[in-house]
C-alpha cells in the first residue's frame, strides 16, 4: 500500500505543460505529424500535395473518419460494432432496390434505409444489453446476416449483385445532393480562372477545375467530428456514456440509463455506416455487394490509433479522427511515395503497435493505472 | 517524455527500411494499371509479371495497384488518386461502370491516355474515352463455352462462382447457360473464396443434384478447389468440368482429364500489350486501329506443354 | 451520543430474507439515527451485504418492516432509496477509475446549463462544487479533471463518500471503506466518517475490523448466521467482547487462550 502513496506524491509534482501535453489524442497527434513529415520528405513533389493530391487523401480519409465516429463513441461506451462493413453494403443496396428497382423517390429511399438501419443497429443494442452476450458475438452475427441479404436480395431481384442507374433518379432530388453533392463550386471556380488550380485540358470539361468542389462526404466527417465530440465531452449524454463503458455497474447504482445509452450509441454507429453508405451511392451512382467489407476493422483501428481504450470508458472523437485521418493518409500515400501497394498493410501494422504501445502509456499516466 | 521520442524514431527508422524498395527515378514514361481484385487472387499474378515485363522491355516505368478487399468503390478512389499523381497512361478495368467511369473519364479528361483491359467492354471502354479495349468479352466467352458443351451433349450443369459481387463472373455463367440453351435458374452457386468452403459448397450442390452433368468453374479460386472435391466424391473424370481462366492446379488437371478444357483470355496479353501500345503511342504516335482481343481460346490436353510450363507466371 | 434527542431515521425490524432454500437473514433488528455512526459488524458471510442489500433497496426483505423517518418504506429500486436520502457506498462499485473527479461525482446528476437550444454539462459550477466539498474533506485535488485512478483507495472512498453527502444523504451505507487500505488511508477515511457524522447525518459503517468499529462507532450490532447478537453502546464493551460475538462466542474464546491473545 506504501506504494501507492509514492506513486501518488509523484503525481502531484508535474507540471501544468505535462498536463496539458498529456491528452488521449496525443498518439494520434504524434502519428499525424510524423505521417505528413514522411510524405512531405519521400513524396513531396509526386502530386500527392496538389489539389487532387489533397482532394483524395481528404475524401479517402473523410470516408474513415465518418465510420471512426462512430465506431468510437460505441467503443467508449464499452461495446463494439463488427457489422459497420455489412450495414454499408446493406444501406446503400437498400437505398438502391427502394429506388431503382422499386422505383421509389430517392429522399424516401434514404430516409426509410436511415430509419432500417438505425432500427438494426437498435436490436443489436438491445440483444447485447438483454442478453449479456459480448457484443463482439452478437454485431458478427450481423456482420453475416447483414452481407447475406445484401447479395440475396438483389440477386433474387434483380439476378445481379450490383444495381446501377442511382445517379439518374437523383437528379433533381432535394435530398440527394446533401450527400453526394458538393460545396464551395463558386470558389474553386474563381480558384481555376486565376490559374491558381489545375483545370482539365481535353474532353467535355476541358476548362473546368480539376476539383471542382469539397464533396459532403467531408462535410459530414467535419459535422459528425464536431458534434460528436461536443456531446461526448460538454454534455450530461457524453458523461453517461464514458460511465456506461467506464463500469456499467457503478453507473448504474447512480442511476445512469446505462442500457439506454448503449443501445442508442449502437444507433449511432449504424447512422454513421448509413451515412457513409449514402455519400458513397449517391456519388458512384450503384450499390455493390461487395461495398464496406473489411470496413468495421477499419474504423476499429482508426479509433485505437486515437487513444481509445477497447474495453471502454476512454477515448477521444479526436483522436479516433486524427486516426482515420492517419489511415487515409498512409493508404493514399504509400502511392505517392511509390511503395509497393502490398506494403501498406506492414506500413499499417507498424503504425498501429507504435500507436497502442505509446497511447498506453499515455492513458496510464492520465488513469493512473498499474 | 523519453519514451514517446523514442517510439517515434522507431517508427521512422522503420518507414525509411521500408521506403527502400521504391524505384529511386522516373524513367521517362510512367504506366499505372488498376485491377480490380483483391489481394488474394492469384490469377492477376500473371497481369504483374506481363506488366513487368512489358516495362522492362519498352524501359518505360510501371506500377500495379487494386483495393485490398476487392471494394469497387475503393478501387475509384485508387483512380482518382492515380490521376492526382499525373502518369501517361492508365490501363485499369471496368468492373462496374456506374462507378468507375466517372473517375476513369475524368483521368482522360486530365490528359492521361486509357486503356481499358479485362473487365468491361468495347462500347463501355468507348463511352469512358479510352484508348482501346484489351480484354475478352465476358458474356461471349461463356456463351462460346456454352456452345461447346452442348456439342458434347451436356444439357445440365453447376457453375461455381467464387467471386459473385462482380458482374461480369454472373454473365459468364448467364452465357453458358444460354451457348446450352437453358436456363441458368439456380445451377449458379456463391462459393465465397475461402478454399475448404468452396470445396464444400460444391460438394453439397453435386450431393444434392446428382444428376448434374457438368461443372463450370470461373478460374483458379473455384477451380482448385472443385478439383479436391471432385476427386473426393469419385466424380474426377467423370463429370464434364470446364473453366475458365489457367493457373493453380488447373493445368495438371486437363493433363489428367478431369478438366476438359480451359478458356485461356491469356491475361498476360492483357497487361503486357497495353505498356507496348502505350509506349509506342507516346514516343511514336502510332496506335492499333482497333480494340484487342486477348481471347478466348480453349486449352486442351492437346495444346499443355508450352502452358504447362509458364502457367501461374505468363500463362 | 444523543439518542434521547432524535427518533432512528431508519428502523429495520425483523428482516428475514430468504433466497429459494437458503435463509440469509433470519431475524435482524437495526436501527440508526442521525448524526451516529452505528457498527455492523461481522465475519464473512454472517449476512453483511444481503443487509445492506435489503436496506438500500436492492433486495426485498421476505419478511419484516422497514420504518424511514417512521413511516413504513418500500424500496423498489436502490434509485429509489438513494431519492429518499439512503446512500451507499460500496467498497469497489463506489468510482469509475478512468474518469475524473467531477466526471465521477456529478455521474447521473449532472448539472446543467442552457445556451439556446441545448442543454450543455454545467463544468465550471460542477468543477467548483467538486473541489470545494473534496476540500471540506481534507483532501486537495491538484485539478477536478484528475482521474480517479490517481487517486489513492482512501481517497476515493473520500470522494464517494461526499459525493452522497453533497446530494443530500440522510443515510450513509459504508460497505467496508477500510477493508482494503493502508494504515494512514484508512485513518483519513475514518476522519472522514467522523465529519459526515458530526454534520447530523446517519452513518451505518460495515466492517469486520473491530479496531476500525471502536474508533468511530457510536453503537455496535454484530451480526452472526444471518441474526443479531444484540447491540452494545460506545463504553459498553470492550474490543475483545465485539470480537468474541463476531466469531460467534464460546469457539472464538478457546481459540484466543490457545493463541494467547493475539486474534
Amino acid at each position: 500500500m506504501s506504494s501507492t502513496g509514492m506513486v501518488d506524491e509523484r503525481i502531484k509534482k508535474t507540471s501544468r505543460l505535462r498536463t496539458a501535453f498529456i491528452r488521449p489524442e496525443l498518439g494520434a497527434i504524434v502519428g499525424v505529424v510524423a505521417v505528413f513529415l514522411f510524405f512531405a520528405i519521400f513524396a513531396g513533389d509526386s502530386g500527392m500535395f496538389n489539389p487532387q493530391g489533397v482532394l483524395n487523401w481528404s475524401t479517402v480519409s473523410a470516408q474513415f473518419v465518418i465510420i471512426a465516429v462512430g465506431a468510437c463513441m460505441l467503443m467508449i461506451a464499452g461495446e463494439f460494432d463488427l457489422s459497420v462493413g455489412s450495414m454499408i453494403g446493406f444501406a446503400g443496396m437498400s437505398i438502391a432496390i427502394m429506388s431503382v428497382t422499386m422505383a421509389w423517390p430517392v429522399w424516401l429511399a434514404i430516409l426509410l434505409t436511415f430509419a432500417i438501419c438505425m432500427s438494426i443497429g437498435a436490436l443489436t443494442g438491445t440483444i447485447v444489453v438483454r442478453t449479456g452476450l459480448p457484443s463482439f458475438i452478437v454485431s458478427l452475427a450481423f456482420l453475416f446476416i447483414l452481407r447475406g441479404f445484401t447479395i440475396f436480395f438483389p440477386q433474387v431481384i434483380e439476378r445481379r449483385t450490383i444495381i446501377g442507374g442511382i445517379s439518374e433518379r437523383a437528379e433533381g432530388d432535394w435530398l440527394a445532393p446533401l450527400f453526394g453533392g458538393k460545396v464551395g463550386e463558386g470558389f474553386f471556380r474563381w480558384l481555376a480562372e486565376m490559374d491558381i488550380i489545375a483545370t482539365y485540358s481535353r474532353g467535355a470539361r476541358a476548362g473546368e477545375p480539376m476539383v471542382s468542389g469539397i464533396p459532403m462526404l467531408i462535410v459530414w466527417a467535419l459535422v459528425l467530428v464536431i458534434v460528436a465530440h461536443i456531446v461526448l465531452t460538454r454534455t450530461r449524454f457524453g458523461n453517461w456514456i464514458f460511465a456506461s463503458g467506464g463500469d456499467a455497474q457503478a453507473a448504474r447504482y447512480v442511476g445512469v440509463p446505462v442500457n439506454r445509452v448503449k443501445i442508442q450509441m449502437f444507433m449511432f454507429t449504424a447512422f454513421c455506416a448509413t451515412v457513409f453508405a449514402t455519400c458513397q451511392v449517391i456519388e458512384f451512382g450503384s450499390a455493390g455487394a461487395d461495398r464496406g467489407l473489411l470496413k468495421e476493422f477499419e474504423a476499429i483501428i482508426a479509433v485505437v490509433i486515437g487513444g481509445a481504450l477497447l474495453t471502454g470508458g476512454f477515448g477521444s472523437v479526436i483522436g479516433a479522427a486524427l486516426g482515420a485521418i492517419i489511415f487515409g493518409v498512409v493508404q493514399q500515400g504509400l502511392f505517392f511515395a511509390g511503395v509497393e501497394s502490398s506494403l501498406f498493410r506492414v506500413f499499417l501494422g507498424v503504425i498501429l503497435l507504435f500507436a497502442v504501445i505509446l497511447n498506453t502509456y499515455i492513458r496510464r499516466i492520465i488513469t493512473g493505472e498499474r | 517524455m523519453k519514451a514517446p521520442l523514442k517510439t517515434m524514431a522507431v517508427s521512422a527508422v522503420a518507414a525509411v527500411a521500408l521506403i527502400g524498395g521504391a524505384p529511386a527515378a522516373a524513367e521517362d514514361l510512367r504506366y499505372v494499371l488498376v485491377s480490380h481484385a483483391d489481394d488474394a487472387d492469384a490469377w492477376w499474378n500473371t497481369i504483374q509479371n506481363g506488366l513487368a515485363l512489358g516495362g522492362e522491355q519498352m524501359g518505360v516505368s510501371v506500377e500495379y495497384r487494386n483495393p485490398p478487399t476487392g471494394d469497387l468503390a475503393d478501387m475509384a478512389r485508387i483512380i482518382e488518386q492515380v490521376t492526382a499523381s499525373a502518369p501517361h497512361g492508365l490501363i485499369t478495368t471496368l468492373a462496374d461502370p456506374d462507378v468507375l467511369s466517372g473517375p476513369i473519364s475524368a483521368a482522360v479528361d486530365a490528359g492521361i491516355d486509357v486503356i481499358i483491359i479485362n473487365s468491361g467492354t468495347p462500347e463501355q471502354a468507348r463511352a469512358v474515352g479510352a484508348l482501346m479495349y484489351v480484354g475478352q468479352p465476358e458474356y461471349d466467352a461463356g456463351f462460346a463455352a456454352g456452345q461447346r458443351a452442348a456439342d458434347d451433349g451436356i444439357t445440365s450443369f453447376l457453375c461455381v462462382n467464387h467471386y459473385i459481387a462482380q458482374p461480369a463472373s454472373s454473365e459468364r455463367c448467364q452465357g453458358f447457360a444460354d451457348g446450352l440453351g437453358v436456363e441458368l435458374g439456380n445451377q449458379m452457386i456463391d462459393s465465397g473464396v475461402d478454399p475448404s468452403e468452396v470445396q464444400n459448397r460444391v460438394m453439397a450442390y453435386l450431393n444434392a443434384n446428382p444428376e448434374t452433368e457438368a461443372v463450370l468453374a470461373l478460374g483458379p479460386t473455384s477451380a482448385d478447389p472443385t478439383i479436391r472435391a471432385l476427386d473426393q466424391m469419385g466424380l474426377a473424370g467423370d463429370i464434364y468440368f470446364g473453366t475458365f481462366d489457367l493457373g493453380g492446379d488447373i493445368v495438371p488437371a486437363i493433363r489428367d482429364g478431369i478438366i476438359q478444357w480451359g478458356i485461356d483470355q491469356q491475361p498476360f496479353l492483357q497487361a503486357y500489350l497495353p505498356v507496348i501500345v502505350l509506349a509506342n503511342y507516346h514516343r511514336f504516335g502510332v496506335l492499333p486501329g482497333n480494340n484487342i482481343n486477348s481471347g478466348p481460346g480453349f486449352v486442351t490436353a492437346d495444346d499443355l506443354d508450352l502452358v504447362a510450363e509458364l502457367a501461374g507466371e505468363y500463362r | 451520543m444523543s439518542d434521547t434527542v432524535h427518533a432512528p431515521i431508519v428502523e429495520m425490524k425483523d428482516i428475514e430474507k430468504h433466497f429459494g432454500p437458503v435463509i440469509a437473514l433470519n431475524g435482524v433488528s437495526f436501527d440508526v439515527r442521525p448524526g451516529e455512526c452505528h457498527c455492523l459488524l461481522g465475519d464473512n458471510g454472517a449476512g453483511k451485504s444481503t443487509f445492506i442489500k435489503t436496506m438500500s433497496g436492492v433486495h426485498k426483505p421476505t419478511r419484516g418492516t422497514i420504518l424511514f423517518e417512521g413511516k413504513e418504506m418500500r424500496f423498489d429500486s436502490p434509485r429509489d432509496a438513494m431519492i429518499a436520502g439512503i446512500a451507499t457506498v460500496y467498497q469497489d462499485l463506489a468510482m469509475i477509475p478512468l474518469m475524473s473527479v467531477t466526471r465521477n461525482f456529478w455521474m447521473g446528476r449532472e448539472p446543467v446549463r442552457r445556451v439556446g437550444p441545448f442543454r450543455f454539462m454545467d463544468f465550471r459550477k460542477a468543477n467548483d462544487v467538486t473541489m470545494e466539498e473534496m476540500r471540506k474533506m481534507g483532501i486537495n485535488l491538484r485539478s477536478p479533471d484528475q482521474a480517479v485512478g490517481t487517486l489513492s483507495g482512501g481517497e476515493r472512498q473520500t470522494v464517494a463518500i461526499a459525493r452522497a453527502v453533497y446530494f443530500g444523504a440522510k443515510v450513509l451505507i459504508l460497505d467496508e471503506p477500510t477493508s482494503a487500505l493502508g494504515v494512514r488511508q484508512t485513518a483519513n477515511v475514518l476522519s472522514t466518517i467522523d465529519k459526515v457524522r458530526k454534520g447530523g447525518i446517519a452513518v451505518v459503517f460495515i466492517t469486520h475490523n473491530v479496531r476500525h468499529a471502536l474508533a468511530v462507532g457510536d453503537r455496535f450490532t454484530v451480526l452472526n448466521r444471518g441474526k443479531t447478537l444484540g447491540t452494545a453502546k460506545r463504553g459498553q464493551i470492550t474490543p475483545e467482547e465485539l470480537q468474541d460475538l463476531m466469531a460467534g462466542g464460546q469457539e472464538m474464546v478457546a481459540l484466543e487462550s490457545s493463541l494467547g491473545g493475539t486474534v
